[in-house]
């Protein structure tokens, strides 16, 4: 069973916390108490209601023993701030980020911080359709 | 100097302009449109670009690869530490400097690598405790952001130091007596020198020693 992180829980978050709760050990953190809430009733993990611009949270999610953060905020600037700490001061194994803009996701990628961006996926899985 | 001001509020403005009468060249960046337009027609002299700072082409807009100093002003930390860390690692700016909206945010700035992120809530509430402390101790001035205080002390007729001769006296480590003010005169303090009650002592001392000093000159907090 891994430990998975996840920040940022509306959208993309919650379908990754619902499939990944069934089998890995799962944690969720929202600054909405609805989001949290709107989580399926069969997810099977913790969950944090607090900012998560803030070390504190971080600590408390137990990211020290954690061996993925996925950050999906809708906050790009957030996902890469957070993302570029949990990296450094934690060393996570695997850090996963989602940032809308490709020229941020270029300028911020480094070894062991995999920045997505939807468009560019999208886009991907379009091609293949041809 | 060239410095590039991200975030027009209230404390971005007043310090372009500050700067600006200081003869500095001043280039300013915001994301609201409406007032960027009007600062361009009040402001003269002074670069005004309309974008989101966070985006490294509106910040080569501002020429930042030219500025000495990024100061980032916006009210979101996580866009401050974006805009001092692009400015930074990506156009080599030596210098940024960053307000700091959320005091328990300074760990991220410090792990981001921005040079100077000033606290304002933290620096304005130790500013407002001292001047509703009820005590002898008037802090005169504060210098690197009110870390040494200059403060000046009343001694009270039955202060534990009057009537004392200065060596005899343990001052708290990281203080020292400047001058004492006696009347007209002003004494600059040595080992023989003693204290009366009515004088008024000027010290200098690190801002969380101050209440020892306040303790040892006075008697009481």
């Amino acid at each position: 069973m891994k430990y998975v992180i996840i920040i940022g829980c509306s959208k993309t978050g919650k379908v990754l916390a619902e499939d990944l709760s069934a089998t890995e050990n799962v944690v969720v953190v929202d600054r909405s108490l609805k989001v949290l809430d709107s989580l399926r009733e069969d997810f099977n993990g913790k969950k944090i209601w607090a900012d998560a611009l803030d070390i504190n949270t971080i600590e408390q999610a137990g990211t020290k023993e954690a061996d993925a953060v996925f950050l999906l905020t809708g906050n790009d600037n957030l996902n890469l701030v957070m993302g570029k700490v949990i990296k450094r001061k934690y060393e996570v194994e695997k850090v996963v980020l989602q940032v809308s803009d490709s020229l941020k996701k270029r300028i911020f990628s480094e070894e062991g911080l995999t920045i997505v961006n939807r468009t560019y996926l999208i886009s991907e899985v379009l091609k293949k359709c041809i | 100097m060239y410095i590039v001001i991200a975030g027009a509020g209230r404390l971005g403005l007043v310090l372009a302009k500050k700067l600006k009468e200081d003869k500095h060249q001043v280039c300013i960046i915001d994301k609201n449109e409406t007032l960027c337009n009007r600062l361009a027609r009040e402001l003269n002299g002074m670069l005004i670009i309309y974008g989101d700072a966070t985006y490294p082409d509106i910040l080569k807009e501002a020429k930042i690869e030219k500025a000495d100093v990024c100061v980032s002003a916006a009210s979101s930390d996580e866009d401050n530490i974006i805009i001092c860390y692009l400015a930074k690692e990506l156009f080599g700016v030596k210098r940024t400097v960053a307000r700091v909206n959320d005091p328990k945010h300074i760990p991220l700035y410090k792990y981001m690598k921005v040079d100077n992120p000033v606290d304002s809530t933290s620096i304005i509430a130790r500013v407002v405790e001292e001047e509703a402390s009820f005590t002898d101790v008037v802090n005169l001035f504060s210098i690197k952001k009110g870390r040494l205080s200059i403060v000046r002390v009343d001694i009270p007729e039955d202060s534990p130091v009057a009537n004392k001769v200065l060596k005899d006296i343990k001052l708290p480590p990281n203080s020292v007596l400047v001058s004492i003010l006696r009347g007209p005169d002003i004494i600059i303090p040595y080992g023989s020198t003693v204290i009366l009650p009515g004088d008024e002592v000027i010290a200098a001392t690190l801002i969380n020693l101050e209440k020892n000093l306040t303790k040892k000159l006075i008697g009481k907090i």
